[in-house]
């Protein structure tokens, strides 16, 4: 069965990004993310039919379904609210159930609203030691930097991408943060500098991993009546989503006997084929204008664009240190806003990828617009890079 | 906005939880870690797909059929992917260190475990060694507890 | 929304499953519900699962039980209010061009978990927690405030908890246990007064499952043999904050059970059997009055949570068993002629937020 309705984003709101934000609560950081949506939609709580909100792991921010809490502060009382979580995923998981609300024909206007204060225990990453199995992988050290290494070892492995390759990722990241009037790491690095910051796990050393960051950020969602009746002149068309899931355990996913290929963010090729084939593209390279994509990390970006079709497997190095992926006419534009390495409050990040292409689509993205961007997507990833969603928008409804 | 006169309470709430858990075991874990108590290293098999898994376990993911025998993991086994971890991280262990996701032989899976007996001075040319595709052996320890810190691997 | 229950399966209920991890129960629970709906798991389309990861003691709980639910390279999504929660999302997936086949899965292993704990950290740490709050001591309140807002006494409160025993009592899928006198109930410790133990449903761990199909998979499996149709769904959230009107309104309840009709074109005279997420004696004569117009009894024919418990995905075993009683198949419960039956789950401090599903028969 197809959609019952289009569905299009009509306002954005996003709280800057940054460690802490010692003069806001956790609900009322969601709320100002709110209340910018709102206003950027030209409507009320009033119009407001139910609400989705984004939350990852609440230990980080310290109070568990903080949902519950944040009802009064996003004008979520006397209506149909859920939260969603999967991982590094959510937000763009949040963005599909807000989808699903209107799409199945049920709800008019929906909001999506999250918030994440990552720096509000300095035990991070400890608590993400706690995501790995109990009994077969907690005691190794696991989490989420080291898990990622492992692919990035791989992938490096496997296609001759160098730490330098990876380095340039961040340079070009930050310059591009800098336009980035909400992004939480804005300062221009060098190769040398990432190449110089202390080795964490081998290949990742501090400067290609993202911030912890606190914030929110909020989109609104509506039917096409809805849209057309909207304050935007250009709403950002949801064209097609999707996502894929895949099995906690990275050893499966490598090797003669996998399905899927883990340095390559397996998996997520088919939550981008799927979105696609949704959204009517058939040839990404050409079609899309904006990638913004989740990387956490230095290692992300070329498996990602990569899985997304926008070129060869393991030519994305190359291609990236040539400024094939800087906009200015290359293949895509790859994070316009800075993308996660700069930016990552990780229950709502997913959902600021989604919000930032809107606004690319929208023409709003001010000194990171894109010229003449008519499409974009945006990715999420979570778990042990393990949960994908892909979510393609455009400026028609098809 | 000036500040309050006289606002002498602090601008955080400290807080702290620790919340206990018992996870139970569960019918293969059970068998798995006696396994390693003797020095066996047991994957867990499903007939309707032929793939042996490590980390064993009740069911499989791709027939979705419940795993219906063990198959002995061989002793030795290739890297698909490690890294050597530099950075102390709390209640981890102290770095230097290398971890490895090895499929063993006879096993359709890979599993993690750490690699001991590697110079980690030079972090990139250790990397090096511990490339995919790297064959390493597994080494029991010699007291054993029945958790997978009962083994890890070298290389060889 | 032509959504069907095509299969569904609830775990055997227990205090404690001490013989199964977490994700042995959620895989049972799911390859029983593709059995009983006659379908692989290569069928489904996508799949959507609810939990609580402060309640299955992990970070990120669906890492490790998104396979076991069924979600091997499928697209997956995962919601952490309540099991009925996750079957509305489910729903709304099915017809927003998701697919025509899915799977929604539930589970929770309270025996395992550090209940009081973790319903205590749901407290916002500035007003709430140096006070001490948690699900007992909020449902302490919530029987205050009914005491004086709608004259239901203790007694009234012990009254519907017999009656809900009783019922379990009779219900096969229940576990097994001996019945309480009033006496016991009465003379049982307080809690958070004027709620005593034995208002309190107690918690057990359980898992359920149900297999959705859109009328358009239907029409292409004219063998297929669906229990049910969703005939209306509704959910809403209520003010975090507690005060006496909060507590005693009722208001997310209401507005659930009114967006659920609504779906349906129906009104409450037309429901024949309602499972209620009566998770204490005051609950469920609260909402045994704010049913006013109900032609049925008010009572859980199952037993509601005095059957069994696990809490957070109590919900979803409420609309397993409204299921079989629209489908005929309650057996010595069955309400004779069932043809539209009302599932219940309250989540959050003092039934915070509320989900209805209406089932009708086919």
């Amino acid at each position: 069965m197809r959609a019952q309705r289009n569905v299009a984003v009509v306002g954005v709101g996003e709280t800057g990004f940054r460690t802490h934000h010692a003069d806001l609560t956790y609900v009322e950081l969601a709320q100002q993310a709110t209340l910018a949506a709102l206003d950027h939609a030209g409507m009320t709580p009033d119009d407001i039919d139910a609400v989705v909100f984004s939350m990852a792991p609440t230990q980080f921010a310290g109070v568990n379904d903080s949902d519950k809490w944040a009802v009064d502060s996003i004008f979520g009382a006397g209506r149909p609210l859920m939260r969603i979580n999967t991982g590094g995923a959510t937000g763009g998981s949040a963005f599909q159930a807000g989808y699903s609300h209107i799409a199945s024909g049920l709800y008019r206007t929906v909001l999506v609203v999250g918030a994440d204060r990552v720096a509000e225990t300095p035990d991070t990453q400890h608590i993400l030691n706690l995501i790995w199995d109990r009994f077969y992988e907690r005691d190794f050290a696991l989490n989420t930097v080291t898990m990622t290494a492992l692919a990035a070892q791989r992938y490096m492995s496997r296609y001759g991408a160098r730490e330098e390759d990876f380095a340039e990722v961040v340079v070009r990241a930050r310059r591009k943060a800098a336009r980035n009037p909400n992004a939480h790491l804005k300062a221009a690095t060098t190769v040398g500098e990432v190449m110089a910051s202390p080795r964490v796990s081998w290949p990742h050393k501090r400067a290609d991993i993202c911030p912890r960051s606190s914030g929110a950020a909020a989109v609104v969602l509506c039917d096409e009546e809805t849209a057309r009746k909207s304050k935007r002149a250009r709403p950002a068309w949801v064209n097609g989503c999707a996502a894929i899931t895949h099995s906690v355990f990275m050893g499966d996913r490598v090797g003669f006997w996998s399905d899927t290929e883990f340095a390559d963010h397996d998996g997520f090729v088919l939550a981008a084929q799927t979105a696609y084939r949704r959204a009517g593209v058939v040839d990404p390279a050409r079609e899309i204008d904006v990638a913004e994509i989740y990387d956490p990390f230095s290692s992300f970006l070329f498996p990602q664009l990569e899985s997304l079709g926008f070129c060869g497997r393991g030519a994305a190095a190359c291609l990236h240190g040539e400024g094939a992926f800087d906009g200015d006419g290359g293949i895509v534009a790859a994070n316009p806003s800075g993308g996660t390495l700069c930016t990552n409050p990780i229950g709502v990040t997913g959902l600021v990828r989604a919000a930032d292409a809107a606004l690319q689509i929208m023409g709003e993205a001010g000194a990171m617009q894109i010229k003449g961007a008519r499409k974009a997507v945006a990715t999420a990833i979570g778990g042990s890079t393990q949960f994908f969603t892909c979510i393609v928008l455009g400026d028609d409804s098809n | 906005m000036s500040k309050t006169e006289g606002s002498a309470s602090a601008d955080v709430i400290p807080g702290e939880w620790r919340i206990r858990y018992n996870y139970s075991v569960g019918k293969v874990a059970g068998a798995f870690f006696d396994g390693l108590r003797h020095g066996r290293i047991l994957a867990s098999h499903c007939s309707k797909s032929g793939l042996s898994y490590l980390p064993p376990r009740a069911y499989c993911e791709r027939s979705f059929a419940p795993c219906d025998g063990w198959t002995e993991a061989g002793e030795t086994g290739v890297i698909e992917a490690a890294t050597i971890v530099t950075a102390a991280f709390e209640g981890l262990p102290p770095p230097p260190y290398a971890i490895a996701y090895v499929r063993l032989d006879n096993v359709s899976t890979a599993m993690l475990n750490f690699v001991r007996g590697l110079d980690l001075a030079d972090v990139p040319a250790a990397a090096k060694r511990l490339e995919p595709g790297a064959r390493v052996k597994v080494v029991f320890a010699e007291r054993r507890e029945g958790r997978v810190t009962d083994f890890h691997y070298e290389l060889v | 929304m032509a959504v069907y229950v095509l299969g569904m399966a609830v775990h055997p209920p227990s205090s404690r499953i001490a013989d199964k991890r977490l994700e042995e129960m959620v895989f049972d629970v799911s390859r029983a519900a593709l059995d009983d709906a006659h379908v692989e798991r290569n069928e489904l389309e996508h799949v959507t699962i609810a939990g609580s990861d402060e309640l299955d003691g992990r970070s990120i709980a669906s890492m490790l039980l998104a396979m076991p639910a069924g979600a091997y390279l499928k697209d997956e999504i995962k919601c952490t209010d309540s099991g009925l929660t996750g079957l509305c999302l489910g729903a709304m997936r099915m017809t927003s061009g998701f697919g025509d086949l899915g799977v929604v899965v539930s589970w929770c292993k309270n025996s395992t978990s550090d209940f009081d704990n973790v319903t205590a950290s749901r407290a916002e740490p500035f007003y709430l927690r140096p006070i001490g709050m948690n699900d007992a001591i909020a449902n302490g309140l919530f029987a205050n405030a009914l005491t004086h807002d709608e004259g239901i006494t203790e007694d009234e409160a012990t009254a519907s908890v017999l009656a809900y025993r009783a019922n379990a009592a009779r219900n096969p899928r229940a576990i097994p246990r001996p019945l309480a006198s009033p006496q016991e109930l009465r003379d049982g410790p307080y809690v958070a007064a004027p709620l005593r133990k034995g208002h309190q449903a107690p918690l057990t761990d359980g898992a359920a499952a149900f297999v959705l199909a859109t009328e358009a998979w239907l029409a292409k499996h004219p063998g297929a043999a669906p229990y049910a149709r969703i005939a209306g769904l509704g959910w809403s959230v209520d003010s975090y904050a507690l005060g006496r009107t909060r507590l005693s309104a009722l208001g997310s309840f209401r507005k659930s059970v009114d967006a659920a009709l609504a779906r349906a074109d129906a009104t409450l005279d037309d429901i024949d059997v309602v499972e209620l997420d009566a998770q204490t004696g005051f609950h469920a004569a609260a909402y045994a009055r704010a049913l006013d117009g109900l032609a049925c009894e008010p009572t859980a024919p199952s037993g509601g949570p005095f059957a069994q418990n696990p809490l957070f995905c109590t919900g979803l075993v409420h609309a397993a068993e409204a299921v079989l009683q629209v489908s005929g198949k309650a057996g010595p419960i069955q309400a004779p002629g069932a043809r539209l039956a009302l599932a219940h789950g309250c989540y959050g401090y003092a039934q915070q937020a509320n989900a209805v599903a209406l089932f009708a028969g086919v």
